[in-house]
Order: C-alpha cells, then sequence, then structure tokens
C-alpha cells in the first residue's frame, strides 16, 4: 500500500474506477486472448465469420431491448427490461416457418403475419406495464413463459422445415464475402442507431427513461413513448426470426432460451463501450459479437455446451453487478 | 379587450382565483398581477397557497373560481399547452435532468431541432453553447454530461430550457436557489437581472427574503390561501413587514436566547479525513452546546456529517464519544453509543411515509416501549402523544400515517424521535432547509431545549444567518478543512459568508464559546 501510495495516491482508486467500468471488457479481452492462443482457428476467416453470422440474431434482438432499457431507464429491477423478445422471435420464427412450409403463403405473407404477432406480444407488454402499472421485469418475465407456452402448442413442440428459396438466399448468400443475416444486423444496427441516436424520438425517449418528471415538464408525454418501445421491441422480435429462420431452415424448439441469455448479456455487456456507460446501438452490437465469439471460441477448445451456459449466467452476474457497485458509487 | 396602452400592462393578471382540495381551502380569492418585464416576488408560509397558485397557472390543477389573463388574452382553460404558446416558462423547483445526457441535449429536451426526422446535432450544440454564455454568462461545453457539472451550472442548464425557444415572456422561477451554496446562488440573480433587461418578466418564488429584496422589483405576499398585500421598490427595510404580512403578527424572535451551560466531551474527532472530502477534522462538542459547522456545497461538510453517522467511512483519524474510542459503522452503531442523526432530508432518508406518527416516533427506541420483542401499542401511543403535544405538531392524530403531515409537522415528527431517545450527542444535516418561518422558530426552540437538557448538537448547515442564530460555536469548512472556528457573538453573518466562501482569511481561532449575544432577531433572515 505504501509502495503504492508513493507511486501516485491517486493510482489506486482511478485504477479501481477503470476496472469497475472496463471490467467486462477487459475480462471478455482476456478471454478472447485466451481462445486465440488456445485454439488456431479461432481467429480464421471461417470462425470470425460464422461468429458474425451467429451474432446476428442476437444483436437484432438486442437492439429491441435496447429501445426497452432506453425508455424504462436502466435500473433493472425498477426500470426498463423487456424479456420476452426472445419468446416473440420464437414466435414470429413458428409463424414464417409454419407459414411457408404448411400453409403454401409468400414470404411476404409469412412475414406481415410474424410481424403482427411479435408486435401483439409487445401491445400486451404495453397494456401490462403502462397502464396496469407492474413493473417490467415481472411482467415480461411472465409474458416470456406464455409466449413460449404457446408456441410448444402451436408447432406441437416440433421442426418445421423451410425450402423457401428466399430464406435459402438468406442462408446461402455471400454477397462481399459477407453473409447475409450478418448483412441484416448492420441494416437493422443503421436503422436502430438512426432511430435511438439521431432521432428527435430517440432522444426523448431517453428523457423519459432517465427522468420521467424531466421529460414531462420538458412536455413529453412518457407514455407513449414507453408504450412504442415495447412495440419497437416486437418488430426487432420479427426482424430477428428471419435471420433465424433462415439459419436453421425453419423452426426448431428451444432456440428462445440461449437468445435470452446472450440477449441480456450483449446489451449488458455493450454499455460498458460507451462514455455515458449506458445502452447504446454500438455497443450493443459489439456485446453480441464478442457474446458469439466466446461462445464459438469455447466450443473450439471443446468446452462442454453445458458449462458455456453457466458460464454466460456468471458472465451477466459480473457485468450487472459491476454496473451496479459503479452506480453505488456515484449516489 | 386589454389594449396595450404602456409598457407596465401586465403581463399575467389572475383574479378571485379559488381552489379547494378536500377538507382544505388552498386559494381563497386570490390574486397576482405581474407587469410585463418586471421581476415579481411570491412569498408567504408553507401552506399560504404559492405552489397552488403556479400549479393552476401551469395546468397542472384546475382552478374553481376566477379569471387568468395572459398577454392580453383571457384562458378560460388553462392546459400546459396554452400557457406555453402565450410565453409562460417554468424553472421548477427540483433538478429536471437526465445526468447521462449532455448540456445541448438537456437544453433542447423537448423541442428538438431536427430536419426530416434526425437530429441536428451540431446545430443544438451550437446554439446551446451561445445560448448559455451569452444570455446566463455561462461558458460550457456543449457535449459535457449533466452529471459532470455543479448544482449551479445544472440550474443554469434548466432555465436555458425553459428560454431557449426565446418565446418566453413570463418565467416562473420556483425556489431556484434551494439547491444551491451561497456563493453558486450568484448565477442564477444574474440569470435572472439579465432576463429583465431582455424585456421578459420573472415571477419569483423564495422562503429567502434577502433574495426576494436583491432582485425583485416588487413582491406579492401570500397568506392562508390569498394575496394580503403587495410592497415595491424593496430594501432590506422591508423584510420586517413581509414577514408580519406572511405570519398576520409580528413575530418575536426567529432565534432563541440562551446562555449555554457547557459540561464535558461529548463528541470529539481528532484527525478525522475520508481520504477524499474531508482531512485532519479536530472537533470538540459539549454536553449542553450547540456546535455548527459551515461550509459550501462540496467543502466536505455533508460529508464529515455523514461520516460521524457512520454512513460514510473515515480513513483517518479517530472519534471519541463520551470519552472513548468508538468506530462508529452505521446509524445503528452510532444510536447505540448515544448520537443520533438527524438527516438532511428528513420526507425521504427520516420518516417511514407509510407508517403512523406513534410507529415514527417510536422507531429508534422500540426496545423502550416492548416487552420480550413485542409492542406494547399503549405504552407506544402515550409516549407519542407527549411528543405531539410537547411538539406542538399538528394535526395532534398520532394514528395517522406520516405522509399525511405537512413537512414542517413532518419534520418535527423526526425531532420527535430523537427527543424520545435521549441521545447525547444530535448530529443535524439542514435542519430547516424547506421550511417556513414559524416552523423554523419552532424548531430551534427545540434545538436549544434539546442542548439545555445536556445534549451536544453539531448542526450542519448552508444558512449563515442559521448557524450564527442558532450555535453557540462555528466551524468553518473550506475544501474538507477547518479554516476557522468562530464565536456567535465575534462575526456577522457577512463575515461568516465570507469565510464559508474563503473571500477572508481566518481570524485568529475563536477557541471556547462561552455565553453567545443573545437575540439575534428575525431581522437577519438572511443569508
Amino acid at each position: 500500500m505504501s509502495a503504492l501510495s508513493r507511486v501516485g495516491p491517486d493510482l489506486v482508486p482511478a485504477a479501481r474506477r477503470v476496472l469497475l467500468k472496463r471490467g467486462p471488457l477487459l475480462l471478455f479481452g482476456a478471454l478472447l486472448l485466451y481462445l486465440s492462443v488456445a485454439s488456431s482457428a479461432f481467429l480464421s476467416t471461417a470462425n470470425l465469420l460464422s461468429s458474425l453470422t451467429q451474432a446476428a440474431p442476437i444483436a437484432i434482438v438486442a437492439f429491441g431491448l435496447a429501445v426497452v432499457v432506453r425508455g424504462g431507464g436502466d435500473d433493472v429491477v425498477a426500470g426498463g427490461i423487456d424479456l420476452s423478445i426472445p419468446a416473440s422471435a420464437a414466435l414470429a420464427t413458428a409463424v414464417i416457418s409454419d407459414q411457408l412450409a404448411n400453409q403454401g403463403a409468400g414470404v411476404l405473407r409469412a412475414l406481415i403475419l410474424a410481424t403482427a404477432a411479435a408486435v401483439l406480444v409487445g401491445a400486451i407488454n404495453v397494456l401490462l406495464v403502462t397502464v396496469i402499472g407492474l413493473t417490467s421485469i415481472l411482467s415480461t418475465l411472465a409474458m416470456y413463459a406464455t409466449v413460449v407456452g404457446v408456441v410448444r402448442v402451436y408447432t406441437a413442440n416440433r421442426r418445421i422445415t423451410v425450402d423457401d428459396p428466399t430464406m435459402l438466399f438468406v442462408r446461402d448468400a455471400r454477397p462481399l464475402g459477407i453473409p447475409m443475416p450478418v448483412w441484416v444486423m448492420f441494416a437493422a444496427a443503421v436503422a436502430f442507431w438512426l432511430l435511438l441516436h439521431r432521432s428527435a424520438f430517440g432522444m426523448r425517449l431517453q428523457a423519459v427513461g432517465g427522468n420521467q418528471e424531466a421529460a414531462a415538464t420538458s412536455g413529453i408525454r412518457p407514455r407513449p413513448y414507453i408504450a412504442a418501445s415495447f412495440l419497437i421491441a416486437g418488430v426487432a422480435a420479427a426482424t430477428a426470426a428471419v435471420v433465424l429462420v433462415a439459419r436453421g431452415s425453419g423452426s426448431s424448439p428451444g432456440i428462445d432460451e440461449r437468445l435470452l441469455v446472450d440477449m441480456v448479456l450483449a446489451t449488458f455487456v455493450g454499455s460498458a463501450f460507451s462514455r455515458r456507460n449506458v445502452v447504446t446501438v454500438p455497443g450493443v452490437m459489439l456485446g453480441a459479437i464478442l457474446v458469439a465469439l466466446m461462445s464459438n471460441g469455447l466450443i473450439l477448445i471443446r468446452v462442454d455446451n453445458s458449462w458455456i451456459d453457466g458460464f454466460k449466467g456468471v458472465l451477466i452476474l459480473i457485468v450487472v453487478a459491476a454496473a451496479a457497485l459503479q452506480n453505488r458509487r456515484r449516489a | 379587450m386589454a389594449q396595450p396602452s404602456s409598457g407596465r400592462e401586465p403581463v399575467l393578471e389572475m383574479t378571485n382565483i379559488s381552489k379547494a382540495f378536500p377538507g382544505v381551502q388552498a386559494l381563497d380569492d386570490a390574486g397576482l398581477s405581474i407587469r410585463q418585464g418586471e421581476v415579481h416576488g411570491l412569498v408567504g408560509e408553507n401552506g399560504a397557497g404559492k405552489s397552488t397558485i403556479i400549479k393552476i397557472l401551469a395546468g397542472v390543477y384546475h382552478r374553481d373560481a376566477g379569471r387568468i389573463v395572459v398577454d392580453g388574452s383571457a384562458l378560460d382553460e388553462v392546459t400546459s399547452r396554452a400557457v406555453h404558446e402565450h410565453g409562460v416558462r417554468f424553472v421548477h423547483q427540483e433538478l429536471h435532468l437526465v445526468p447521462h445526457m449532455t448540456v445541448a441535449e438537456s437544453v433542447f429536451m423537448g423541442h428538438e431541432l431536427s430536419r426530416a426526422g434526425l437530429i441536428r446535432r451540431r446545430e443544438m450544440r451550437r446554439r446551446a453553447e451561445t445560448f448559455l454564455s451569452e444570455r446566463l454568462g455561462a461558458d460550457l461545453d456543449g457535449e459535457t454530461l449533466i452529471r459532470d457539472l455543479g448544482s449551479a451550472e445544472r440550474k443554469l442548464i434548466q432555465i436555458a430550457r425553459a428560454l431557449v425557444d426565446e418565446g418566453a415572456r413570463l418565467v416562473v422561477f420556483d425556489e431556484p436557489t434551494a439547491p444551491l451554496a451561497a456563493g453558486e446562488i450568484e448565477r442564477v440573480f444574474s440569470a435572472v437581472d439579465r432576463l429583465r433587461e431582455h424585456g421578459v418578466a420573472s415571477l419569483y418564488v423564495s422562503h429567502y427574503l434577502a433574495e426576494i429584496t436583491r432582485l425583485c422589483d416588487r413582491v406579492t405576499v401570500f397568506r392562508n390561501g390569498t394575496d394580503v398585500g403587495s410592497l415595491a421598490d424593496l430594501d432590506e427595510q422591508d423584510h420586517r413587514e413581509m414577514i408580519r404580512l406572511m405570519v398576520g403578527r409580528e413575530l418575536g424572535q426567529l432565534f432563541p436566547d440562551r446562555r449555554p451551560e457547557r459540561g464535558e466531551v461529548v463528541l470529539a474527532t481528532s484527525g478525522l479525513g475520508d481520504g477524499a472530502t474531508f482531512s485532519d477534522v479536530d472537533l470538540e462538542v459539549r454536553r449542553g452546546e450547540i456546535v455548527g459547522v459551515a461550509g459550501l456545497l462540496g467543502s466536505g461538510r455533508e460529508e464529515l456529517i455523514d461520516s460521524l453517522a457512520g454512513l460514510r467511512r473515515s480513513r483517518s483519524g479517530h472519534v471519541e464519544l463520551g470519552g472513548q474510542r468508538a468506530r462508529v459503522r452505521s446509524p445503528a452503531d452510532a444510536l447505540d453509543r448515544g448520537m443520533a442523526l438527524v438527516p438532511r432530508d428528513r420526507r425521504n432518508d427520516g420518516l417511514v411515509l407509510a407508517m403512523s406518527a406513534t410507529d415514527n416516533i417510536n422507531l429508534a427506541t422500540l426496545p423502550d416501549v416492548a416487552r420480550h420483542g413485542w409492542i406494547l401499542r399503549d405504552a407506544a401511543d402515550q409516549r407519542a402523544r407527549r411528543m405531539v403535544e410537547r411538539l406542538d405538531i399538528r394535526p395532534q392524530a398520532v394514528e395517522r400515517p406520516a405522509q399525511l403531515f405537512s413537512g414542517g409537522n413532518q419534520q418535527k415528527l423526526v425531532l420527535a424521535r430523537w427527543l424520545v431517545a435521549a441521545a447525547d450527542v444530535l448530529l443535524f444535516d439542514e435542519p430547516t432547509v424547506g421550511v417556513d418561518i414559524g416552523a423554523k422558530a419552532e424548531i430551534y426552540e427545540l434545538m436549544t431545549e434539546m442542548a439545555d437538557r445536556g445534549a451536544g448538537l453539531l448542526v450542519a448547515s448552508n444558512d449563515a444567518a442559521e448557524l450564527l442564530g442558532v450555535c453557540d460555536r462555528v466551524v468553518v469548512l473550506v475544501r474538507g478543512r477547518i479554516v476557522a472556528t468562530v464565536r456567535r457573538d465575534e462575526v456577522g453573518i457577512d463575515e461568516l459568508i465570507a469565510l464559508v466562501t474563503g473571500s477572508e482569511e481566518a481570524p485568529a481561532d475563536g477557541g471556547t464559546g462561552a455565553g453567545g449575544s443573545p437575540a439575534t432577531d428575525v431581522e437577519e433572515e438572511a443569508r
């Protein structure tokens, strides 16, 4: 301690601050470094591209979550969160697959119905959160369970295989050598970035989430903004569904589970990338890519699949705990 | 209708305004008239109807009766949109800002500049910076985050938000200096002065009469839901008249006389520091003594009190309670050793709002009214009733939840808790912030009574008049260090403020503080 304080009394608190703020990123950095040393395949183009492809659905649902978190505030309990997005994505995936494979529908009709279904889930969330006044973590968790149940009944818990040419195109096409799902992710990122960071709507949404009274006294009525955020999350879920259907050539049971953990992890890891330490669209995308890289890398070094989920759970706890500690220091 | 005959045409005319809430006539035939370009003060005790009439103007409440004319047009239905269109803007008491938003974003909150749906960030930044520097005298970077600003700067951002569209004809300031320290207030004042230069009228609501006389051209006094008088050409001599109108009688003295009997040392610190906000603090509080701690926001004043109370860890030095070294780790720990904190934000930190007055009063001393862990309701009620009577808490209904008492009475409920606790050392943080003059006098009386019964009091406050009025000695903190200790009869308010703001060198140590001069009278109700 005395040796340290000779180096500079401000060094220790400064180091602690950096560790708290950037700790989750440092952790990821160390892990990725280890993975690239431990597996020669990790840094191969093939693995990087496949990781990006896997990141696509995670990033897209996480964009939806980012919108809800912005509008509800980033307090994990009282703030805004939407855990039902992965279930909506699973629902939309099932609807697209069923329409294309069993109902003989065209792609456009399948997409419209899938979006409607996901937005309907969002609308129910709006009812629960803004009209009835439940906390969003509680109501969307219940909605997650409900919608997952609906999907199981709807699909009889079976796989639906899709061989629609448009979906196969999304799966196989590689413009400029980059897989189509990655392009979809980039396009969604630009759209959500404009919406959240460059539109008056996004700015007002942030005001609503940051301080509802401030927003109200500035002439912004909070409720419509919060309502819109849940509906937009539904649109994000439907968009992710397109990538999911293409990647899996249809819908299969259980895709929602991993997506839930990955989405939450990507979103909150992402906030460590931002100057303001809040959830941002670029941060979320980087977060999703990190999560996908990590999952892939762990598989490459033959870590058992069952371990990977537990590992991610611990990571979420570390990230959220670091954020909480930081908030406590600021208070 | 109203013809603009001269520049003295009222920008706002509210007449015969009445408003009743269940059980209370909040406003009864009240009136308020503000001329173009003037700064108009509005004063009155808590509950006099100031906030009600402002909320009616803001469209939050709807009047039962009366007439409202804004800028020549009579408004039948007052909505926030309608008054905004007529150029009325509000600067609310609370800091309505988002910590992680930038200065530019905050200034333009609600009226963002956009083109084709997209925000014009650079334009917003430029306009915000220009407006802040030219109109409010604040040179800030538009990209700075709100959380990196001081509270005066945050207030200026709020003012800028109200004014930046240049459509303001009348700005309503509700207690704008409440969260600010003495040195920071001048920046808000000069912002109001600049408004007047630009012909924008202000309605300025404040508890601080000195601010009213410093800033306002005229003042309207409210009492019991109606306007009881107006004064113009204000100066310090008008304080007494304002107070007379506010309370409806001559108020004898704000601060009680006292001749302290000092006993042994009950609280002592030596070399106390928290490694960041204060250091090397040596203090001594004796039985029967009231010691003040003066300091600006950020001087370490709040942190010192918090760390004594166990809410914050100290890193160096030590504390002695009753002559014995004590490590206080939490307020409960402190209470076990006979030291209690009456916190700054009583409504939030001091009371459990949903619990009854009885429960709140007995909260810290439940074992006294319990047997084998079971609370004896009768004993608890009796004790609460005694305190309610003694402190004149109204209404005298001990089973009523704390949230249904008015601000001043809530304050007294917290005080009652520590009176029954019979603590040896009492720490007060801002004991009268946001309290009207009548309740202030009562709180000072109680503090004095506690000291007379043998407790030692340490009082941290932002209000120099209060410290000199009620304390025997005042230690002055500047940037975390004690720079002076003064006796109440040694210095005036101006000198204390000069010491606190660091604009004057410390005099020789005042040392012992036997027998302060009595009778600091209401006329010194000033900062």
